[in-house]
């Protein structure tokens, strides 16, 4: 058939295979080649819509989300568990530890690293935990809590110089440092997409997220009696196990993956917002947090508003991947292959023409099955 | 509309021809419909039909054995989760038990052996804050008047508190007054700060063998007790402790309050360091 869109000659499909466009839907959506209702890393969702597993683990395909999603329940059901139970050291570190160790499994499952692990993995989550201890110790030295407590009938009020520090500054050093080890990977070369970047950004934001967290927690895990009244830890656990890992690793993943796309020669407005809306998102966590805790604001109003930063973060990784993957796949030759998402086998170029999947967000293994069928052209396989 | 699929049951987007979840052939969908299969685009031969019940000419559903994709059966991921889970409750509860051992016995004795600021005899008050140049230096609002020790820095001042700093930054003395609008009283005054460090802190409790008690400071009549928090801010979480002061006048119109905050290991001895600062408090209101 020919695309409606780009006018070459491509497989029959809902999808054109080289430019990703959704065909015969000229009248129904808005614009079928930036086709946002098809999120090119999982066509199933709207490009707008603020999910964490498709968004920071682009490479899982539909069934293999879920079972991510299954897992990372069971983790927040068992910190919960302990939360009731009382053992909140226990909890503390579940929390702390629950979102990297999903994403150590998620970088072995799609093999983002390749051949090099021991490279990839020490100088993103091991590069990010060192700059998150080193971080975090200074923080600890410059930063003395007593003071900003003062009047306990009256509430401490608003302290300046803690929103300064906290909200300001620190985020802005934290977003100009963390993405370094990932920027500095000696092999990056062989990396070239930007979901590649996107990924190890998110690596090593969540390795300074596991750093930052046992260093700003480490006081407590060994003070804190084994068994306690449970309190109101419930809201800092949320915090720890959702939304802290989820906004130190998408900010440094827009981050790095905004330089990765300089590196392509693709650095256009959206990829230098990304950068502004990495800081700014950081800023206004950090801030907000500070200030209606020291309104004395309800901690679920303080949770409403991390989820509602983190989930506007999570929307912009998703633009700015589903733009690079666009335009990155429509590049590749045709080959069969199989597609991850919907486990098609499909002779195709950039994008599955079943289910619309950008296939430069495949996992290694596939990417490296794909058998080219320029120059040899044989029959598809049942 | 969504197109289900009569296979499988998954919700497909409109206009799909193909389940994306199994490949099963869906029901005609307008606009895309079977009569844009033209041939084979140059170089590729239309490959052979799937298995049955799916009849597209280019992709068909791969067996199961040709989907190299997933190293990590669902089985492993939720049992390293779970792993995780035990081993952190595991080592969670004896780092815990292990911590605990270690600073049972903090330097100047434990919290239950700490006086609350309700001093057993009434100290003399600062008279007035035209002190002396031998004196020490006086902190002084609308409310009331401290003294700042040598080393002692204000930390904060408004019209109603005065907190001060001790010489090595390690807990802060607050003291303050003001009016109480309704009428509080003694009793009310400690149930709000009760409930405000509840909120800010997530395991805010009367510390360990220590219980409110009724007395007076300097002057003021309230209640003294010790309440135990961690302070989670700033790259830190710090096991608090505060030796609370709340009072109120027999009208419930103004309200007293001083408070030592520390750590917990540190309240003995900040409790003595700061005597000299709580026995300066100079109650303004009455």
């Amino acid at each position: 058939m020919r695309c409606d869109h780009c006018a070459n000659d491509v497989p029959d499909g809902v999808f054109c295979t080289r430019c990703g466009a959704h065909q015969g839907t000229t009248g129904e959506v808005a614009n079928p080649k930036k086709r946002e209702q098809r999120y090119a890393a999982h066509p199933a969702e709207h490009v707008a819509q603020p999910s964490i597993f498709t968004t920071i683990f682009p490479h899982l395909g539909h069934s293999k989300i879920h079972e991510f999603r299954w897992a990372f329940a069971v983790g927040l059901a068992g910190i919960l568990i302990l939360y009731v139970a009382g053992l909140i050291t226990a909890a503390l570190l579940v929390a702390i530890f629950l979102v990297p160790v999903l994403y150590l499994i998620y970088l072995y499952e799609a093999q983002v690293y390749r051949d090099e692990p021991a490279v990839v993995l020490g100088f993103t989550i091991g590069g990010g935990a060192l700059i998150g201890i080193v971080l975090t110790v200074i923080e600890r030295i410059v930063y003395n809590p007593y003071p900003n407590i003062g009047n306990p009938l009256r509430g401490a009020g608003i302290s300046v110089g803690a929103l300064l520090f906290l909200g300001l500054l620190w985020p802005i050093v934290q977003e100009v440092l963390k993405p370094l080890p990932a920027l500095f990977l000696p092999n990056r070369g062989d990396f070239p997409e930007t979901v590649d970047g996107l990924v190890f950004g998110i690596a090593a934001g969540l390795g300074f997220s596991v750093a930052e967290s046992l260093v700003a927690f480490s006081t407590a895990l060994v003070s804190l009696p084994a068994h306690l009244t449970p309190g109101n830890w419930i809201y800092d656990l949320t915090t720890l196990a959702v939304f802290q890992p989820l906004l130190q690793g998408s900010t440094t993943g827009i981050i790095v993956a905004a330089v990765w796309r300089y590196r392509r020669g693709r650095l256009g407005r959206l990829e230098i917002g990304g950068v502004a809306a990495a800081v700014v998102a950081h800023i206004a966590f950090s801030l907000g947090t500070q200030l209606w805790k020291d309104i004395l604001l309800s901690p679920l109003v303080i949770l409403v508003w991390q989820a509602v930063v983190v989930g506007a973060v999570l929307v912009y990784i998703r633009y700015l991947l589903h733009h690079a993957l666009l335009e990155e796949a429509a590049h590749m030759g045709f080959a069969e292959t199989v597609c991850s998402n919907c486990h098609m086998h499909i002779v195709a170029s950039g994008f599955c023409p079943n289910c619309g999947m950008a296939l430069t967000a495949a996992p290694t293994a596939v990417k490296r099955a794909r058998k080219p069928r320029a120059d040899t052209p044989t029959k598809a396989k049942a | 509309m969504a197109l289900t699929c009569a296979r499988c049951g998954a919700q497909n987007p409109d206009g799909n021809l193909y389940c994306q979840a199994c490949g099963t052939a869906l029901a005609a969908a307008p606009g895309v419909a079977a009569a844009s299969v033209p041939g084979p685009p140059p170089g590729i031969p239309p490959p052979v039909a799937g298995p049955a019940g799916y009849q597209s000419p280019y992709y068909t559903p791969a067996p199961g054995s040709a989907v190299p994709a997933h190293r990590t059966p669902w089985t492993l991921i939720i049992a390293v989760v779970v792993a995780l889970i035990v081993l952190m409750a595991g080592g969670g509860t004896a780092l815990a038990i292990l911590g605990n051992r270690g600073s049972a016995n903090p330097s100047g004795g434990g919290i239950a052996d700490v006086p609350s600021p309700t001093p057993a005899t009434t100290p003399s008050p600062v008279a007035s804050p035209t002190s002396t140049s031998t004196g020490p230096k006086t902190e002084s609002n609308d409310a009331l008047t401290v003294a700042v020790p040598t080393g002692w820095t204000v930390d904060n001042k408004d019209a109603e508190s005065i907190t001060l700093l001790d010489p090595s930054s390690d807990g802060t003395v607050t003291a303050a007054s003001g009016p109480s609008i309704p009428p509080q009283t003694a009793q009310n005054n400690k149930d709000t700060i009760d409930s405000q460090l509840k909120s800010q802190y997530p395991d805010t409790r009367e510390c360990p063998n220590t219980s409110p008690k009724s007395g007076t400071f300097n002057g003021a009549s309230g209640i003294a007790w010790t309440l135990c928090f961690t302070i989670t801010s700033g790259g830190n979480s710090i096991p608090a402790a505060a030796s609370l002061f709340a009072g109120a006048n027999g009208s419930g119109s103004v309200y007293y309050v001083v408070m030592v905050l520390t750590s917990q290991s540190n309240l003995q001895n900040m409790l003595n360091e700061a005597k000299p600062v709580m026995q300066s408090v100079h109650w303004k209101l009455s």
